[in-house]
């Protein structure tokens, strides 16, 4: 950060990436969506209700969410390792969490609603691309749901809490603590944290989320006016 | 994990409890289970700790191996962390490659540790680019009425504090106790009948909602958070469970440097 309070990428404390949405890029499925968030760019489909498969998921009482988050082998500098990590299968795990926290998941008792999160370009912050994609493509497939989960994160780096960390303030920063939140309400439905924040830092790093949130909370509401039209 | 069945009975009767403050086992809301730790009792391991938290038993062992260090860190060694739950440890665990709830317990304890930074992977170095410490905790269970999450971080903890680096059995130098710089501690806090209450047992998790894993550092500074499972919840109630923990995070960290000094 330089003396005017700018960062390398020309970015103040608190300002995101460029956040670009729009629905319905994968043509066979319920619902979809694309999202680049800085370089990051990251596709979500949705599929279903349909079938839950195998019986052994299946709940009686309401429907179950099967997400997976995957990164793919070219999205980062060095090539991937297909398949499933133990990394992706906590992102999958928490987004999933997060999901079924607003989704009216009792309105189809013993089925599955697919959601599938595939991260084609990876800048540091993908697992919030995925979660805000994912909100847009469940929106985008009719699902119901109470409200859309808006995923952010801010950082520290160099002892200064950021808005929403690029690749180099996110390998050479202090913290991290991404935040699913609901813009209707304010409360939340994701967190996770890791690093060092005092609790003073930490309370300006959820600020910074709680009003970026609502930030990209409108561009997700205008790419979905964009497919339907109308006030949504 | 096998999916539990979750008696609406048992919903009810949670419900009706929070609503007169009241638990199953009649604890106050952030009061934790009675609380046994040993360590140093694995006679094989190089740093090792028993947790009891009420029914919930868990152990942590600390192993070391020598590794080559990676290229782009030459005088690093490293920290591995993984959590096994294996079926004896209740009726719904499954045998069969790691659940993705294991995996999650795991990486949650690893980054309270590593995030804290209480251990320094530049004071495992052996020789530069050739060999250094590679240090393994295992997180081991053997009966979970809930909660694990705490007992295993409180046993990653204590073991570590506790562990000699086999030097000798490894020809490379005298054997000495690992530095640990710090002592992240977690507390964990589940929705039970609407409200978060501490150390939640099996039935408050099976008839609860969502839960939040803080991990505080010796400053009361925050090293790692997790929300997990379904449930929404709001500022004031995330902050209610924040103050909570800072004072039980001071708590339980005195009680392990109690016993470190006891030792």
């Amino acid at each position: 950060m330089d003396e005017n309070g700018i960062r390398e990428d020309g970015r103040k404390a608190d300002e995101m990436r460029p956040v670009e949405i729009e629905c319905g890029v994968v043509p066979v499925a319920d619902g979809s969506a694309y999202i680049k968030w800085g370089k990051n760019e990251a596709i979500a489909a949705v599929y279903g209700p349909m079938e839950c498969h195998p019986r052994k998921v299946q709940r009686q009482d309401r429907a179950i969410l099967d997400v997976r988050y995957n990164m793919a082998p070219f999205s980062t500098t060095d090539r991937i390792r297909p398949g499933f990590n133990r990394r992706s299968r906590e992102i999958s795990k928490v987004t999933r969490d997060a999901l079924e926290s607003v989704v009216d998941l009792e309105l189809y008792p013993r089925s599955k609603v697919r959601v599938e999160i595939e991260i084609i370009c990876a800048e540091a912050g993908t697992r919030c691309c995925g979660i805000t994609a994912a909100s847009v493509a469940l929106a985008d497939a009719g699902i119901p749901m109470s409200d859309m989960v808006v995923s952010v994160a801010a950082g520290k780096c160099n002892g200064i809490v950021l808005m929403d960390l690029n690749k180099p303030e996110d390998n050479y920063g202090e913290a991290d603590l991404p935040m699913g939140i609901l813009p209707m309400t304010d409360e939340l439905v994701f967190l996770q944290m890791d690093g060092d924040l005092s609790m003073d830092e930490f309370k300006i790093a959820w600020d910074y989320n709680i009003k970026a949130a609502h930030d990209v909370h409108k561009i997700m509401i205008e790419a979905l006016q964009k497919r339907y039209g109308g006030d949504v | 994990m096998a999916i539990p069945i979750i008696p609406s009975l048992l919903r009810d009767n949670l419900e009706a409890l929070a609503a007169d403050d009241q638990r199953l086992d009649g604890r106050s809301r952030f009061a934790g289970r009675e609380l046994e730790i040993e360590v140093g009792c694995l006679a094989n391991a190089e740093g090792s700790c028993r947790v009891r938290m009420g029914d919930t038993i868990v152990f942590a062992g600390v192993k070391f191996q020598i590794m080559t260090p990676y290229p782009d860190r030459p005088t690093q060694g490293g920290l591995m962390t993984s959590a096994e739950i294996r079926p004896v440890c209740g009726p719904n665990w499954e045998p069969g490659p790691p659940s993705e709830a294991s995996i999650e317990m795991g990486r949650v304890v690893d980054r309270g540790i590593r995030e804290s930074g209480c251990i320094d992977t530049s004071e495992l170095c052996i020789l530069p680019g050739e060999k250094a410490w590679q240090v393994i905790l295992d997180l081991f269970a053997i009966s979970d009425d809930g909660n694990m999450f705490d007992a295993f971080a409180l046993a990653a903890i204590a073991a570590l504090r506790t562990a000699t680096v086999p030097a000798e059995r490894f020809d490379v130098g005298e054997d000495y106790k690992l530095p640990v710089a710090g002592t992240p501690i977690m507390c964990s806090y589940q929705k039970v009948g609407g409200r978060f209450v501490f150390d939640a047992t099996k039935r408050e998790e099976l008839g609860g909602d969502e839960r939040i894993h803080i991990t505080l550092g010796n400053e009361g500074h925050v090293h790692s958070l997790q929300k997990g499972l379904r449930g929404v919840f709001t500022a004031d109630e995330f902050n209610e469970i924040m103050d909570a923990a800072q004072s039980r995070c001071a708590e339980l960290r005195d009680i392990v440097h109690n016993l470190e000094e006891s030792q």
